[in-house]
């Protein structure tokens, strides 16, 4: 019996796990297969201290810090569901269970699948979410991005260094996002041609990625593009299914929390970072939540 | 015979390859952005296009599955 186990190992887990191991509470994180949102980032260049810092060696500075004052990390954890009774829980995995007197879910946020006909059948087979890893498989080859906030934008950045043809595909009538100096770039490049107040209907090909076929909103017609490859950069969701029932959950599948204590609807669960409604999703602040989850949590098993 | 298909920024491969490291498997790696007769290799054999992909005496793992890996090496984790 863990005192407390957190589930998710990025910066709000190990903040958490950091805070919660100088309180010599017994703790456990559990990660999952997928590696946290910081680490699939390109440079981060906003957290104090670092001026500029690929996201992975972030991540894995945030590891080696959790690691090296004894936290217990556990990778490849798939979890199932959280059970409850008498003031303990069990985290139900994948060929394992971990009891606890209380728990911090710091799950983040995982990207939001397409949902359109072939978008399941294609994912892997020319359809791609990770653009930082299979960019470079499309040299020569035609694209499309589906998505042109700022990591579709992102994307199809890293794509004009190996793609032959960038179709970019946008939701609204105009690209939003943050980084106006790279929209003004995107525009002008030759690679790339940006359809505006497009939606994708479906996605065709025999084994692999052939063809996408889109509506055009704004002139009102449906197009068909032939590509080799797609991206999908469509969002991002709370990695909070299995908490349903168990927490309460906003409209958007994010954990409410007090925004004092990080306490959740359910007492001795605790949650933190991008998982939670707190409204600003970045790294220094999901640090600095999964430290305050921390706390609280010392808090609560010191008064139970 | 071990060999693993990545490409150089995928955050997974990098965690796969420092798990192998760690547990000292040694492994022949493949950067596919390099080479178009390798990426070919790579999807004939895993019938997709996404990195990594880890081939252990001839069955194929695609992504970073560790407890499919531990389980093909019949290491401990």
């Amino acid at each position: 019996m863990y005192d407390l186990v957190i589930i998710g190992a990025g910066p709000a887990g190990l903040a958490a796990a950091i805070y919660a191991a100088r309180k010599k509470i017994k703790t456990l994180v559990l990660a999952g297969n997928a590696v946290s949102q910081t680490t699939e980032a390109h440079l981060v260049e906003n957290y104090p201290g670092i001026p500029s810092i690929p996201g992975g060696e972030l991540a894995e500075k945030f590891r080696e810090h959790a690691r090296g004052i004894g936290v217990e990390i556990k990778d490849s954890v798939e979890i199932a569901k959280i059970e409850s009774s008498d003031g303990k829980f069990e985290v139900i995995a994948t060929g394992s269970k971990f009891s606890a007197k209380s728990l911090i879910i710091a799950t983040g946020k995982k990207y939001r699948e397409l949902q359109v006909p072939g978008a399941k059948e294609f994912k892997g087979k020319g359809i791609t979410y990770c653009a930082t890893c299979d960019a470079p498989l499309f040299k020569n080859k035609i694209v499309a991005v589906i998505g042109a906030g700022d990591s579709g934008q992102d994307a199809a950045w890293q794509l004009t260094k190996y793609a032959s043809k960038i179709y970019l595909l946008n939701k609204y009538p105009a690209m939003r996002g943050d980084d106006r100096l790279l929209q003004e770039e995107l525009k002008k490049h030759p690679k790339i041609e940006i359809y505006n107040q497009c939606e994708p209907m479906e996605i065709k090909g025999e084994k692999f990625v052939q063809a996408l076929i889109f509506k055009h909103n704004g002139v009102g017609e449906t197009k068909e593009i032939t590509v080799d490859g797609i991206f999908v950069e469509i969002g991002s969701v709370p990695a909070s299914k299995f908490l349903t029932g168990v927490v309460d959950l906003n409209e958007k599948g994010e954990i409410i929390i007090n925004p004092k204590t990080n306490a959740t609807s359910c007492p001795g669960i605790f949650a933190a970072g991008d998982t939670t409604d707190i409204p600003h999703k970045q790294i220094i602040i999901a640090a600095g939540e999964g430290a305050k989850a921390a706390l609280s949590v010392y808090e609560y098993l010191k008064n139970r | 015979m071990i060999k693993v298909y990545s490409t150089p920024a995928c955050a997974y491969c990098v965690t796969l390859k420092k798990f192998l490291d760690e547990k000292g498997i040694k492994y022949e790696s493949i950067d596919v952005s390099q080479s178009a007769k390798d990426l070919q290799e790579m999807i004939d054999k895993s019938g997709q296009m996404g990195v990594p992909v880890v081939e252990i005496d001839g069955q194929i793992i695609v992504g970073f599955n560790k407890n499919k890996i531990v389980e093909l090496l019949n290491i401990k984790d």
